[in-house]
């Protein structure tokens, strides 16, 4: 009785709020639809930026040369229509002939080639450089609308990284007159998607029309406005009061508790992000320490309640998971040893490698701070003696660049791809101080993956890796997490099985 | 009297690149900016690209100079993320975080001096012990407690103040109390004080034998006088005001100096962190400046030298 | 420099006999008959008392979690349970208990930071107030430079260097708040170098370092006490502060300022999570204010209620 009677105040809250201050906002009737970002939006050119924020804002402005179904996982077609490959490192991509830009002009091969080589250079400092130097060795223009890449060597996954990192811009966007602009993209930004940028401000709102010369099929929703508020409780509030429509991200008690109200819904999807422990199994803080030992890390293995974590902290769709990859990506083989959740044997192992009264371990983390101190209570149940260090991200990268840390909480998005190889090569293949396994043996079949275009033979390669890892305890594999977004009860947001929002889909109900 | 000052700006000056110093040293141990800006799923060549791009890869010594050499022109960088001049920035923001300082210094003056004066002129009456409880109270309850309680009772339960932002004057008061109200303690015992003093010299009583009473004596004779010190200590409380913004911006949403600060800390923006400890300094140091020479000029018994 | 309140009168010690009662009883009778003293001291006592006692006291584990009894509200609402009087936190664990153990982390954390702040106030306080001249000037640009430092800067970089501990929160608080002691004991060591009995101790030959401790140091003692209670209170918000903000007392230890952070997110469908551990706050704060405002008036009875 009581909590409703609170339940009933925040309505009444809402509605004063409503009335009182924020312009009471319609949006089914301006055809506006208002999401709420707490990451400050700074840099529309996804050419230029990493976070999750901005592949949201791409998805509307810009377009890639292909597109990957996130249910399926099959390539389809965006600017180009299609591809074949000459010979294992010549690839030939047919474009569109109605690709318009937001300018109006229209897309040439020229535009793709110069995109490409651009970001290929070192000296365009792009955030995707890394992604394409890797492959590219240079694109050229063979026809009226055909470009062919050339390829350093062979890589399986260029359809995947085109489809997903590069954002076709005009050609000489980046160095007009020979002069370098980085950001000549960054607030003005003339790209080929669904919508187009009317007006932007850094760090406070980006508006958006629908682009009527797309050259897909037109969204639904007329005018997007993303607005930066970076408080939750102050997304909660313009949400209760109309402000907002959108809000993702969102805590779930939060969510739950606004849900259960009629001012808002409460939408939770699948997310390729996974949460893990990483463990310093290559002894890089300490050549002896404790987690070298596999009886260890087997015991942390079983000493997490994963289950738990997932159903009362996490929610939603989260599960346990015992695979060092999300097992809905290309690869995951479910049949990795799993060790079940068990204190007793947990001890049991801790004292049959020479720690029956603990030790003790440092475990750092960065989000998520209920699940951070659920598995340091968790470990101390068993008798490790748990220092938990929480800290800002940042920091955490810092210190693990430094080798100093034993064992972090850590997660990863894949970057919304559904295939092992977008979390193995990070974690695994020794080219990052994320890897902490120290197992050379595992970088190779990590990278040996990657060398193939067979997807028997790398679904294979990936299902011996993932079983070593398990095998080896390197990781303790916590959960799945959820999307939770919170929405404007008119608005009908489709949720997509790899968890990235598509605000493009969403329509008036 | 010029001399002063002078060197007292001098100081200040020297206050503020010590603190930047400081500052700059410090937040280099903490956190890494490059990290900071590529975000959660970072891939190491992508920081790599960033630390390049930024310069960050260069020593630290070259990188202190080289942003004090700027300064020195004038120019106070670049900030990491918003990628445009750190004093654009500062300008930009400034007008929220005067408003929110000169708007809780009014509040108060409003609380304080009347409740102090009341207080004198009843002493060891129900108002005098009134306003003692609410100084020690204001003294006793957290500052960002006080922000969450007020948005929970005058926001959500009884909605007559926005829950957070700056769009209009009903967004200022309730952070403009929450801010004001750390400063009523000081204020107020202080009135209180100098009322009861100058209630008790000879002229106060001299006038009071010629027949003068209550508010009218107060008004004419005491507090004029009783004020003096006062003033110099609002103007040090409005250069804290300043500094104290951090955590009642942060609460309300105003999108002002404090908040800036704490973004720009916890996100490791070096730029920007380290021209905001400089306009802080500086301003703490000014108003500190500004009640001396208030108190000279009020208070002709005191000479500066 | 200018700055709030800092008038604590000074009064020598030799000082104050009334006839036929030692200085002791009088003491003693004006201490008694303070109601602010008492109030606050018994504050002070009964907090004291339950940190000490906290395992005996509290009805559950502090840091046992129960993911499945997470959040759940105090007994007085819909849903609460007499098992947890107050309801249970994110992660399960028992508010109350929490809450209890919380008495520990303040007044370990307040009386640590204080003591901090003690030795550094008053060391480099006397030194400027007895030398006067460039060791003045120098601790002056440090008090100002202090002041105009932001805490949080220096909270996030020790936190990241030293590691968070008790003991690191510490030490950052009590490194913040040591101006009060510096500002209060300078200007009172200038006044009493000045006076006859420390010219009549340095003309006899003793030197600058027994002039401080045995002519000095027992004049600033009353002063000091009185600072001392006041910066307990202080610290204990500044602790609360950093906490609040992250860069304090680590998770899972149960600081109130983090219990309050914690809270914050669902403060409108729990209020009870942020209020509860305000108003603890509240209590142990207004109680050694409360202490030290008393002791103020008790040792110079002529600036009562200043």
């Amino acid at each position: 009785m009581r909590m409703s009677r609170w339940r009933s105040v925040c309505a009444a809250s809402a509605l004063a709020l409503a009335t009182s201050f924020a312009p009471a906002h319609a949006s089914p009737e301006d055809d506006t639809l208002r999401a709420a970002m707490a990451e400050e939006i700074l840099n529309l050119d996804y050419n230029y930026t990493t976070k999750r924020e901005y592949i949201i804002l791409a998805q509307l402005t810009d377009a890639t040369l292909f597109n990957i179904d996130p249910e399926t996982q099959e390539v389809n077609p965006s600017i180009a229509t299609g591809y074949e490959w000459i010979d294992d490192t010549t690839l030939d991509v047919t474009l569109r002939d109605d690709v318009k830009f937001h300018d109006g002009s229209a897309l040439t091969p020229e535009d793709v080639a110069y995109t490409y080589n651009w970001i290929a250079n070192p000296e365009s400092e792009s955030n995707a450089t890394g992604v394409v130097e890797r492959w590219l060795d240079n694109a050229e223009v063979t026809g009226p609308n055909t470009v062919r890449f050339h390829l350093k060597s062979v890589y399986p996954l260029v359809i995947r990284d085109m489809a997903n990192r590069i954002m076709i811009r005009k050609d000489g966007t980046y160095n007009e007159g020979g002069e370098i602009d980085r950001d000549a993209m960054s607030s003005d930004l003339i790209g080929t998607g669904p919508y187009r940028v009317v007006s932007f401000e850094p760090g406070t709102e980006l508006v958006l029309e629908r682009f009527d010369d797309y050259f897909g099929e037109a969204p639904a929703i007329g005018n997007i406005v993303v607005r930066n508020i970076p408080d939750v409780g102050t997304q909660q509030a313009e949400l209760m009061s109309g402000g907002i429509d959108w809000m993702f991200k969102v805590p779930l008690d939060l969510a739950e508790s606004l849900g259960a109200t009629p001012m808002a819904s409460h939408l939770s999807g699948p997310d390729l992000r996974v949460g893990f422990l990483v463990l310093d199994a290559g002894g890089y803080t300490d050549p002896d320490g404790p987690l070298t030992n596999v009886l260890v890390r087997r015991a942390i293995n079983h000493a997490l309640n994963t289950e738990e974590m997932a159903e009362f902290l996490i929610g939603g769709s989260a599960e346990a998971i015992h695979t060092a990859c999300h097992p809905a990506q290309f690869g995951c083989d479910q049949d990795a040893v799993a060790y079940p959740y068990d204190p007793e044997k947990a001890k049991a192992l801790l004292a049959e490698a020479g720690y029956p009264d603990g030790f003790p371990l440092e475990l750092w983390a960065y989000r998520d701070k209920a699940a951070a101190e659920a598995i340091a209570s968790d470990l101390t149940k068993v008798g490790i003696d748990v220092t938990l260090r929480y800290v800002k991200l940042e920091s955490l990268n810092q210190a693990r660049a430094a080798r100093e840390i034993p064992a972090y909480f850590g997660t990863w998005g894949s970057g919304g791809t559904a295939d092992t190889a977008a979390i193995a090569r990070i974690h695994f293949s020794g080219e990052s101080d994320r890897d902490m396994s120290g197992d050379t043996d595992l970088a190779d079949l990590v990278l040996s993956a990657e060398q193939t275009s067979d997807q028997e033979e790398r679904k294979s390669i990936y299902s011996d890796a993932i079983g070593k890892i398990a095998d080896e305890a390197l990781w303790a594999p916590l959960f799945s997490y959820s999307a939770n977004y919170l929405v404007s009860p008119e608005l009908d947001f489709p949720l997509d099985p790899d968890g990235l929002p598509r605000l493009q889909n969403s329509s008036w109900k | 009297m010029l001399r002063y000052i002078a060197l007292r700006g001098l100081l200040a000056l020297l206050v503020a690149f010590t603190v930047s110093l400081a500052a700059f040293l410090l937040l280099n141990v903490a956190a890494d900016p490059a990290q900071a800006i590529a975000g959660e799923d970072a891939t190491p060549d992508v920081v790599e690209a960033i630390r390049a791009r930024y310069g960050l890869d260069r020593p630290l010594s070259v990188r202190y100079f080289d942003w004090l050499g700027g300064v020195l022109q004038g120019d106070f960088g670049e900030s990491y993320y918003w990628h445009k001049p750190v004093a654009e920035l500062v300008a930009d923001r400034a007008d929220e975080t005067i408003t929110l300082a000169l708007s809780a210094l009014a509040v108060t003056i409003l609380i304080a001096i009347p409740l102090g004066a009341l207080a004198a002129l009843n002493p060891n009456s129900w108002i005098d012990r009134f306003a003692l409880g609410v100084a020690v109270s204001a003294q006793a309850v957290p500052n960002f407690w006080l922000g969450l309680i007020m948005i929970i009772l005058f926001a959500v339960m009884v909605p007559i103040f926005p829950v957070s932002g700056d769009d209009t004057w009903m967004h200022f008061v309730l952070p403009a109390f929450v801010l004001g109200a750390s400063s009523v303690p000081a204020v107020m015992r202080l009135t209180r004080t100098g009322l009861i003093e100058v209630m008790g010299a000879d002229y106060v009583r001299t006038a009071r034998s010629k027949g003068f009473r209550g508010w009218q004596l107060l008004r004419r004779h005491a507090m004029r006088n009783a004020l003096l010190p006062v003033i110099s200590v609002l103007a040090v409380q409005l250069g804290q005001k300043f500094g104290g913004s951090v955590i009642t911006e942060s609460i309300f949403a105003i999108n002002g100096l404090g908040r800036l600060a704490l973004e720009s800390i916890l996100g490791a923006d070096i730029p920007t962190v380290q021209m905001l400890i400089f306009v802080f300094a500086i301003v703490f140091v000014a108003m500190n400046l500004l009640a001396d020479i208030l108190n000279a000029a009020l208070d002709p018994r005191i000479r500066i030298g | 420099m200018t700055s709030t309140d800092f008038s604590i009168p000074v009064t020598p010690a030799e000082d104050g006999a009334e006839t036929a009662l030692t200085p002791g009883q009088i003491f003693r009778q004006r201490l008694f008959g303070h109601t602010g003293f008492l109030i606050g001291a018994g504050l002070i006592l009964i907090i004291v008392v339950i940190a000490i006692f906290a395992p005996l006291i509290a009805p559950h584990d502090p840091f046992a979690q129960s993911l499945s009894a997470r959040m759940l509200p105090p007994v007085w609402v819909e849903g609460g349970n007499w098992d947890y009087l107050l309801g249970t936190d994110q992660n399960g664990r028992d508010y109350l208990s929490r809450l209890i153990y919380g008495t520990r982390v303040s007044i370990t954390i307040g009386l640590g930071a204080a003591t901090v702040g003690l030795l550094i106030g008053v060391t480099l306080g006397v030194i400027a107030g007895y030398f006067g001249g460039w060791a003045d000037h120098a601790i002056s640009f440090l008090l100002t430079a202090q002041l105009a430092l932001p805490g949080l800067l220096l909270a996030m970089a020790l936190v990241f260097i030293i590691g968070p501990s008790i003991w690191v929160v510490i030490g950052i608080v009590g490194v913040l708040h040591w101006t009060y002691y510096l500002v209060v004991t300078r200007a009172a060591t200038q006044r009493i170098r000045s006076q006859d009995f420390v010219a009549a101790a340095a003309a006899s030959g003793a030197s600058p370092r027994q002039i401080i401790w045995h002519e000095i140091m027992p004049n600033l003692l009353s002063a000091i006490i009185v600072i001392f209670t006041f910066e307990l209170g202080i610290a204990i918000l500044a602790e609360s502060s950093l906490s609040f903000l992250g860069v304090g007392i680590q998770p899972p230890t149960p600081s109130w300022g983090l219990m309050i952070a914690e809270g914050k997110q669902a403060m409108f469908y729990r209020p009870w999570l942020v209020i509860l551990p305000g108003i603890c706050l509240f209590l142990l704060v207004i109680g050694a204010n409360l202490m030290g405002d008393g002791l103020r008036d008790i040792t110079s009875p002529e600036g009562r209620n200043e």
